[in-house]
């Protein structure tokens, strides 16, 4: 019996040594491989899946890193190490923004030759192209998001309202709704959704600005599109008719688990968040609206022009790893038919393997799979940059300083920013 | 004699040499190193995302470059407003406590030790406490304003200016008790005699204050001033964990900006050039400060 070791943020010093007596003198060597991780909303799941690995690879042990929940608070984590060339670091998530990044500073390992393409058809193509950069890919897909939005599905019901296809259509129910529970529930609100100055502002700011006509940058990617009418008008939209009036002035210091909690005590009737809420909203232990809740496609601004941002979380392997065999076989098990379809009925994440969306087992507990096919298929990935990350502060500032600060002139900060996002873009262009 | 003086001199300052060599060691290897290395770092163009760039020596380009950015100019800003309100009410509240903890009353060590209970919680955990008393549904500051009015909650965090004041509220929470702390050492090395002269001579207690209190507490409020400045031109915790430095850049000071850029953008050569800026204005700060307490010193010994 191997046991796992689970570490919160530090090594560990001590593994079991198990005299076991499966093992024989022709088995490999016993071998450490050191997971960095996030810290999951599903612990126990994550431990019986990696319990499953070292029962059938006796002679790996699998130590866990768990860092913060928060995406940033993460990256910043694993970078330092791979900045540091750290060779206790083995298998890592990537968030689909961070590929490029880890592909050019060579921190993640090419995995052409053991992600072989026949492999690659059996996920979803936006997740193995995430994982692409340059001529290699360097990730194997975990799991696929793309932003959602959920909905009280009684009071919908109630007021015989279907599910918004604009953004004109849900502030309009929204109001009315709001203003018949008034008397019930004078908190209630029309809307919740992350808009804290962080990452998660970039991402639903894409979904208006994208569901507008509009985009962060250029096909080509070398001029930032703030400051087009199209994108302009969806931030102004935000700024008018979203922050403080759908949306308590509140969600400006939302990230995504103040806002989901705001949805899941019910005081607001529509929501936006990744396909992981669904899990937690319909959980009897965690929610008070379990068995009240919809999920359905974001609306656009005409009907049927909506847009999601692309999320999700690939499997790299470290270029400094000494075990990249074993990493590889960790990877492989975890991202299996078998252990994705356990996260989706277990934890509630969307699969990145496309056999898993018409899986009638599947189906049966998420209903919601079929339509999320659709929305993952065409949803809209945030810029793909190794500078990424500090293109994300300046779209992060330029969104929050117009949506916080009264009075601020729109198309002007639009224009700075712009200004400073081509910059950096210039840069990636003349490294050599 | 000459001869053997100078040798046992000269084993003397040898010895002392020994003696200090270990502190001498330590700090040019954990403070001057890191600091002449940032400095180096901050005279090349690093970006840990293209590599390709590689390491090119860029001068003085970086802090060039800093002198014309916006973000630093709003982050030095937020952090000069900040380092000006937070030092001047921590020296009012602390100057307050420690003539409240300086006098004779039942329960006076209860008091004193009960004091520095907010300067021993850790930040992070302190600027958790008051993201959740300033929390918009369930926040403390909410309830006893409201109590049961929860349509009239107001979301304090999501306006600019009050979330600044908040982040400054935190502070100044977190160290008065520490200004307290000097400024009671201070007190405590005035001499009852002056007190009693001054009685003699009809004095009331605000004269006393304000002629023998306040000018012989001089040393003690520049010594505590000198350490809050250096502190809170450092602010970045307070930062990361309530606002990471939102709504619309209003609570971005510069440590948090120089982390930014260092860390989650892996600008190396710019985010160092933020880190030495803000060593070089703490520097000069305090060799400002250590003139005027070394001037005030000398003119007490020739009083």
């Amino acid at each position: 019996m191997l046991l796992i070791l689970l570490t919160f943020c530090g090594p560990v010093s001590d593994v079991p040594a198990q005299p076991s007596t499966d093992r024989t003198a022709a088995s490999s060597h016993p071998v450490i491989l050191r997971f960095v991780s996030w810290k999951p909303d599903h612990q126990r799941v994550w431990d019986e899946a990696i319990a499953g690995f070292t029962k059938t690879h006796p002679h790996i042990s699998v130590v866990r890193e768990l860092a913060p929940h928060s995406s940033t608070a993460y990256h910043d984590l694993l970078t330092q190490k791979l900045k540091n060339r750290d060779t206790t670091v083995d298998v890592f998530f990537m968030d689909v923004i961070w590929v490029p990044e880890f592909a050019a500073a060579g921190w993640a390992r090419p995995l052409d030759g053991r992600f072989s393409p026949t492999m690659r058809e059996e996920f979803l193509p936006a997740t193995v192209a995430v994982g692409r950069y340059g001529e290699h890919v360097y990730g194997v897909p975990s799991r696929i998001d793309a932003g959602l939005l959920y909905y009280r599905q009684d009071l919908l019901t109630k007021y015989s309202f279907t599910a918004p296809a604009t953004w004109e259509e849900l502030i309009h129910q929204a109001e009315r709704i709001v203003a018949g529970e008034q008397s019930g529930n004078p908190t209630l609100r029309g809307y919740s959704a992350p808009f804290k100055q962080y990452e998660g502002l970039v991402c639903h700011m894409l979904e208006f600005i994208a569901g507008h006509g509009g985009s962060l940058l250029t096909p080509d990617g070398t001029t930032s599109t703030l400051a087009t009418p199209e994108a302009l008008a969806a931030v102004q939209f935000v700024r008018d008719r979203v922050i403080g009036r759908l949306a308590s002035r509140a969600a400006l210091t939302y990230q995504e688990p103040e806002s989901l909690s705001v949805f899941l005590q019910g005081h607001a009737v529509f929501h936006r968040n990744w396909p992981y809420a669904w899990e937690l909203a319909t959980n009897q232990t965690r929610s008070t609206i379990a068995g009240k809740v919809g999920v359905a496609s974001l609306p656009g601004f005409a009907a049927g022009e909506h847009a999601a941002t692309l999320g999700g979380w690939l499997y790299g392997i470290s270029a400094y790893s000494q075990h990249p065999d074993e990493a590889w076989a960790l990877i492989e098990f975890l991202s299996s038919q078998a252990t994705q379809k356990k996260f989706a009925q277990e934890a509630g994440i969307a699969p990145s393997r496309q056999a898993l969306f018409s899986d009638p087992d599947l189906l049966a507990t998420m209903p919601q799979l079929s339509n999320h096919f659709a929305v993952l298929q065409s949803a809209t990935a945030r810029p793909r940059s190794p500078v990424y990350p500090a293109i994300s502060h300046l779209l992060q500032r330029y969104f929050s300083r117009v949506l916080a600060i009264d009075g601020i002139d729109l198309a002007q900060e639009a224009a700075i920013t712009d200004a400073h996002i081509d910059r950096l873009l210039a840069l990636t262009r003349t490294a050599p | 004699m000459s001869f053997l003086g100078s040798i046992a001199r000269h084993r003397e300052s040898l010895a002392a040499w020994t003696m200090v060599a270990p502190a001498l060691l330590v700090t040019l290897v954990f403070a001057l190193y890191p600091v002449l290395d940032s400095f180096w770092l901050s005279l090349h163009h690093i970006f840990v995302g293209i590599p390709s760039l590689g390491r090119s020596f860029i001068g003085l380009e970086n802090y060039f470059n800093l002198l014309h950015d916006p973000v630093a100019h709003q982050a030095l800003l937020v952090t000069l407003a900040f380092v000006v309100l937070s030092t001047m009410l921590e020296l009012a509240c602390g100057l307050v406590i420690a003539l409240v903890i300086h006098e004779r009353f039942r329960g006076r060590g209860l008091v004193r030790a009960a004091i520095l209970i907010p300067w021993a919680i850790p930040t992070v955990v302190a600027s958790q406490l008051w993201r959740y008393i300033f929390n918009d549904q369930y926040g403390f500051a909410n309830l006893v304003l409201f109590g049961d009015r929860v349509t009239e909650y107001i979301p304090w965090l999501a306006y600019p200016g009050v979330a600044f004041m908040i982040i400054v509220l935190a502070d100044v929470w977190k160290t008065s008790c520490f200004a307290a702390l000097l400024i009671l050492a201070g007190l405590q090395v005035i001499s009852d005699d002056l007190y009693d002269a001054a009685k003699v001579d009809g004095a009331g207690a605000w004269q006393r204050f304000w002629h023998i209190t306040l000018p012989l507490l001089k040393p003690a409020l520049l010594l505590a001033l000198l350490f809050r400045t250096m502190d809170a031109f450092r602010v970045f915790d307070l930062v990361f964990v309530m606002t990471q430095g939102g709504p619309g850049d209003a609570t971005q000071v510069l440590q948090f900006y120089g982390y930014q850029t260092l860390f989650t953008e892996g600008r190396l050569g710019y985010g160092s050039a933020v880190s030495v800026a803000v060593f070089l204005m703490i520097l000069s700060l305090s060799l400002i400060y250590l003139r005027a307490i070394g001037s005030n010193l000398l003119e007490r010994r020739r009083t």
